[in-house]
């Protein structure tokens, strides 16, 4: 059901997109763009699919289910916070590790602010790309108004929970 | 400082391609992804044996084939956006508002750009160059850095219920605002 309700939302946005770009002329550019960008995709979410699945099987549960389940409270949302940042690789990783733990038994809220922490300050991002294009002053200023934004949305689903 | 600060900005933005290089399909954070499916594939067998792993690698095709109509439907609006609105609009609508409707439109369009860190920063970095304000900025790279289209249609829905996504989201749509406004006022009494 959630997978039928994401793939509609996407295909009135497909919709949308073609129409605008009929207007203009543009839909064979979005289509071969399309197949580019599917060739790097593919793979990579058909291993990350994979990955996730032997991952989720090798999750002890129990251990799971105490560090990052519901009954370990508001430490997990603490904990997973700090781990969304130093996870390597791509959203694909991320990803595949959230999905993993969610079937290994992790509660919704420390997920959440996993992967909010690793959107947010990805060490890989900030070290490739923000400290040598933007400057450390702005890094600085970003990281002094953003980073308690994992803990809140973990927190706002903890109790929403 | 702030001067120093603008010209590493302005340096980088000089050298920096506006657009990335054509990516490659087997960069090394497709070989980590690999490499950690593999030993989590020996580690599998050897818990369980090859068996599980061969059932769970059925269980996957028939996710991806499930999954497949809303990955590409995902990957032809990624790739329809760059063309639908171009970086020369986003900076120039970025740089052109003021307020509170600067910061949701800098968030909004964060939110919009297509591709990743390598297309976002040298974007931000002409933002710093032609000096955009530090709410902005930060609305800016929070939006994408939250709320990305790209990412939330080709992965976060792939691998995550659309309830977990939406949630998400729901609670982040406001949050590169509140940090536009925080980031202004810090500044500001940081130069005062």
């Amino acid at each position: 059901m959630n997978i039928l309700i994401g793939t509609i939302v996407i295909w009135v946005g497909v919709f949308y997109a073609w129409q605008r770009l009929g207007r203009t002329g543009q839909r064979g550019e979005a289509l071969t763009a399309a197949v580019e960008l599917l060739k790097f995709t593919l793979p990579r979410i058909g291993i990350a699919l994979l990955g996730a699945g032997l991952f989720a099987e090798l999750l002890p549960q129990d251990q799971v289910r105490s560090v990052l389940g519901k009954e370990a409270g508001f430490g997990a949302i603490v904990l997973a916070s700090f781990l969304g940042p130093i996870t390597p690789g791509g959203a694909f990783v991320c990803f595949a590790i959230s999905a993993g733990a969610l079937k290994a038994g992790a509660a919704i809220a420390p997920v959440m602010a996993y992967t909010t922490a690793w959107a947010l300050f990805s060490t890989s991002k900030i070290l490739a790309y923000e400290l040598p294009l933007l400057g450390g002053r702005n890094f600085m200023l970003r990281f002094a108004v953003t980073w308690p934004i994992p803990l809140l949305v973990g927190g706002i689903v903890y109790f929403l929970a | 400082m702030t001067h120093s600060l603008k010209n590493t900005a302005e340096d980088q933005a000089a050298t920096a391609a506006p657009k990335p290089k054509k990516r490659k399909i087997f960069d090394g954070g497709f070989l980590v992804l690999v490499a950690m499916t593999l030993f989590a594939a020996i580690g599998v067998i050897a818990q369980k044996g090859l068996w599980r792993v061969v059932e769970i690698f059925g269980e996957t095709i028939v996710f991806a084939v499930t999954l497949s109509p809303k990955i590409l439907g995902g990957v032809f609006i990624a790739a329809a956006i760059p063309l639908l609105v171009s970086n020369d609009k986003i900076a120039n609508m970025v740089g052109g508002e003021r307020g509170i409707w600067g910061l949701g439109l800098a968030a909004f369009l964060g939110a919009l750009m297509p591709g990743g860190p390598m297309m976002v920063y040298p974007l931000a970095a002409g933002f710093v160059v032609a000096g955009v304000d530090a709410g902005a900025l930060v609305a800016f790279v929070t939006g994408w850095s939250l709320l990305n289209l790209n990412r939330t249609l080709i992965w976060e829905m792939s691998f995550l219920h659309a309830d977990f996504v939406l949630l998400r989201l729901s609670i982040s749509v406001i949050l590169p605002i509140i940090c536009g406004l925080a980031a202004r006022k810090m500044f500001a009494e940081a130069r005062a």
